[in-house]
């Protein structure tokens, strides 16, 4: 299920094996680290980070790029827009 | 200043907790949920009353959790929350009821009122009450 069209990432943010709301929290702290424009890729396992993802991107304003799913592993796209 | 909604363009959430230090397994949640909303750039903040603000106690904070007193102690959560910009209150019969000083508490906490609650939960977003 990869996607060969998402843009490589500027920064993995690693946060398999963390519950609810840290993917979120350390993803909200991760993006401020970035550029507007450039890419984080999350990494994570907790079953409900897609629809927490999409949420956050919504609310953010930043754009999820793509979400894919390797073994038990979600890897998530977001883009700093602001 | 806690006190008052500091922004009106953000959305903002009223977390109420009503539970406290006897009931670990309903501690943790509002510190969760409050982190997450401001992960998602909400103005936030956690109201404690009735038995919540035990759960601020210096001496609570490192002994108890979630799981009671195994995994993360409460204090994880909290900071988790407050470093997000997540804010604290209680009010003073709450103290009283549980025969508490607010400087029984950790750092942070602010002391609002009825009207001053009332005034928070008219013009949030949303008000969630545990």
């Amino acid at each position: 299920m990869s996607e060969p069209t998402a843009p490589p990432a500027d920064e993995v943010l690693d946060c398999t094996g963390l519950a609810c709301p840290l993917p979120v929290v350390k993803t909200a702290q991760a993006i401020k680290n970035l550029s507007p424009g450039q890419v984080l890729e999350l990494l994570a396992t907790d079953p409900g980070v897609e629809p927490d993802m999409r949420a956050w991107s919504s609310r953010t304003g930043n754009e999820l790029l793509g979400i894919s799913k390797q073994a038990d592993v979600f890897h998530i796209l977001i883009r700093r827009v602001k | 200043m806690a006190t008052t909604w500091a922004d009106d363009s953000e959305t903002k959430i009223l977390y109420v907790q009503t539970h406290g230090a006897d009931d670990p397994g309903r501690s943790a949640t509002p510190f969760f949920l409050a982190a997450s909303a401001a992960a998602m750039e909400f103005e936030v903040k956690i109201y404690f009353t009735m038995y919540g603000p035990t759960l601020l106690r210096k001496d609570v904070v490192d002994k108890i959790g979630p799981k009671g007193d195994q995994g993360q102690p409460l204090r994880y959560f909290i900071e988790q929350a407050t470093s997000l910009g997540v804010r604290l209150l209680v009010c003073q019969p709450s103290l009283d009821l549980n025969d508490l000083v607010l400087d029984d508490l950790i750092d942070g906490v602010e002391v609002i009122g009825g009207a001053a609650f009332n005034d928070l939960a008219a013009s949030a977003d949303a008000v969630i009450s545990f």
